[in-house]
């Protein structure tokens, strides 16, 4: 098994004054990983990834893929790699066949059946013009430019947004495809479900600086399921937070649209009990939601802490 | 060749371009036909009398002076202003699509993603920025000849007319490397617009101001456009070389350091 890590980053800071930027960030991700990068808007996540893409410099630090340097080497190892823009921009006078057909004259492609096959899966409609299409089909274009020519690194950036829920799921399936191929994927993403399927272990980065890196099995099982109980008044609710075995979920920003005669809590005892308690307490109606990765998060690192500025979504 | 140029981006650079150059080529055609179509003694009277009644303005866009010939005649009604301006127009729409649009709107993410290096990109930008420039010229300069010698055959001084569109296409090449210069340190459209495209105008306006009169020729020394050798191709000065190469090394000079900026520079992709 070659252990060399395809992505390496360490220790690189990119220091656009005021705070801005990212600082210090160390992290490695091996052959046939598909390693997720999550952090709230402004966190840095799109500047790390100009510097795997070599469009920006680190001031400190080393940036490789493959063992390259992504700014100095960035033409080899683009022969390699395939990226996905996080604002993707296409020339609007071209058709998606024409751009995709053009990308894959500068890559060099002879065969164009991938790519085909990849804007069939999608139910890509090449025809139109970039300027009028939506941004999921935008989307779509991009995701076929990042994959048609079997690249060993993809580097995406929030790759799913604007895709309809079917088509995240073909894209889901593609990334886990790539995987059993032992294709390296970072992906920035912000949705829980895909990072939770798709990913094997996860950065977070807040602030410019990374956080956690988790892998993503333990993170799951961290991951608390939500009751919102509806009771007949305010001293009901008191009550049946007073019990055992029932946790108040608090937490900041979160409570939005919670009645004086809801609550909302985690069932920390046995559950058949704590249901008997509901009944007891004269129960009006029950939700079950899981726990957001932006509760998840906000849950495992601001414990204790100032909270600055919420996750995007 | 292969190995500075990428094809694909050439073939694409063509087909953004086509429109602006066929509506300057347009312009610049229509322009040059008129003029030679209105060479005529009686009719260089009536524009110097033009020049008599109207001494500043006539002035101002270069025309001045009585035609002895129909080179000097084109001269003085094409290259003091028409031959300037369009060409600077077409320049900086060019600039706009082949460079500073594609940073601006990121379009050139999809290009450096792919394996053709930062140095082949901006070298096919910048072959099919001066390509353009000269085939302007050269479709312009072969359009003049024809028309030269369909209306008034051997009468027109092919040679020295060779010559001032052969200047002319270095000073154009000299105007596209500021703006390109600009471009590939701009990190912001306000720098570009500013220098790339601000200069060049600025330069058209002071040659303007110091054609009109004795107390603003001073300013000649203040605009790239006084290097074009018009007064040493017409007499065969010998100054006009030096100032050719001088253009040509300024044209150089300016496209060099903008390609060694944008291989190194951080891109805001």
């Amino acid at each position: 098994m070659d252990t060399k890590p395809v992505i390496e980053i360490q220790h690189a800071t990119k220091d656009y004054g005021n705070g801005k930027g990212v600082f210090d960030l160390s992290f490695s991700v091996p052959k046939g990983e598909v390693f997720g990068y999550l952090g709230p808007n402004g966190a840095g996540k799109t500047t790390t990834i100009r510097q795997l893409m070599g469009f920006i410099r680190p001031d400190q630090g080393i940036c490789r893929i493959m063992g390259k340097d992504c700014f100095q080497k960035a033409q080899e190892i683009q022969k390699k790699a395939g990226y996905l823009a996080g604002e993707l921009a296409f020339p609007e006078d071209m058709t998606g066949r024409g751009f995709l057909k053009f990308m894959a004259d500068l890559k060099g492609m002879e065969d164009h059946s991938y790519m085909e096959e990849l804007m069939e899966r999608f139910e890509l409609d090449p025809k139109g013009k970039m300027g009028k299409m939506s941004k999921g089909m935008k989307q779509k274009v991009g995701i076929v430019n990042a994959f048609m020519h079997h690249p060993e690194v993809v580097v995406l950036d929030e790759p799913t947004s604007g895709l309809d829920p079917l088509m995240q799921n073909t894209f889901v399936e593609l990334i886990l495809e790539q995987k059993q191929k032992g294709t390296t994927i970072l992906m920035s993403s912000h949705i829980f479900e895909e990072v939770e399927k798709t990913c094997d272990r996860t950065a977070i980065i807040r602030s410019g600086r990374i956080v956690a890196v988790e892998d993503m099995k333990g993170l799951a099982r961290k991951r608390k399921k939500i009751y919102r109980v509806t009771l007949q008044g305010r001293e009901a609710v008191e009550g049946l937070l007073r019990e055992p075995g029932v946790q108040a979920w608090r937490q900041k920003g979160m409570a939005e649209g919670v009645l004086p005669n809801q609550a909302e809590l985690t069932v920390t005892g046995n559950l058949p009990d704590v249901l008997q308690k509901f009944a007891a307490y004269g129960i009006q109606d029950l939700e079950v939601r899981p726990q957001s990765l932006e509760e998840l998060f906000l849950q495992y690192y601001e414990d204790g802490r100032q909270e600055k500025g919420r996750w995007g979504k | 060749m292969g190995e500075m140029i990428s094809m694909p981006l050439f073939k694409r650079d063509i087909q953004v371009c086509i429109m602006p150059f066929l509506a300057v080529f347009a312009l610049l055609c229509m322009y040059t036909i008129v003029i030679v179509y209105m060479y005529n003694p009686e009719l260089s009277d009536m524009l110097s009398g033009y020049q008599e009644a109207l001494p500043e303005l006539m002035a101002a866009v270069g025309m001045t002076g009585a035609a002895s010939d129909l080179l000097e005649w084109m001269q003085i009604y094409l290259y003091g202003f028409i031959m300037l301006l369009f060409p600077l127009i077409f320049t900086l729409v060019m600039v706009q699509k082949l460079l500073l649009g594609q940073i601006e709107s990121g379009t050139l993410a999809n290009l450096l993603a792919t394996p053709n290096s930062r140095k082949k990109v901006i070298c096919t930008q910048m072959v099919s920025l001066i390509l353009g420039v000269a085939l302007l010229i050269l479709l312009v300069t072969a359009v003049g000849v024809v028309s030269c010698e369909a209306l008034f055959p051997g009468e027109l001084d092919v040679g020295k007319y060779l010559a001032l569109n052969f200047s002319t296409f270095l000073l154009q090449a000299s105007v596209a490397g500021i703006a390109f210069l600009a471009a590939c340190f701009a990190s912001g459209g306000r720098f570009y617009y500013l220098v790339g495209a601000g200069l060049p105008v600025l330069f058209f306006f002071i040659q303007m101001a110091s054609n009109m009169g004795e107390k603003l020729e001073g300013l000649r020394y203040a605009t790239i456009y006084s290097l074009l050798p018009v007064e040493g191709i017409l007499k065969e000065n010998i100054l006009f070389p030096v100032q050719n190469l001088a253009l040509l090394g300024i044209a150089a000079a300016l496209f060099g350091l903008g390609a060694w900026q944008f291989c190194r520079r951080d891109l805001p992709l």
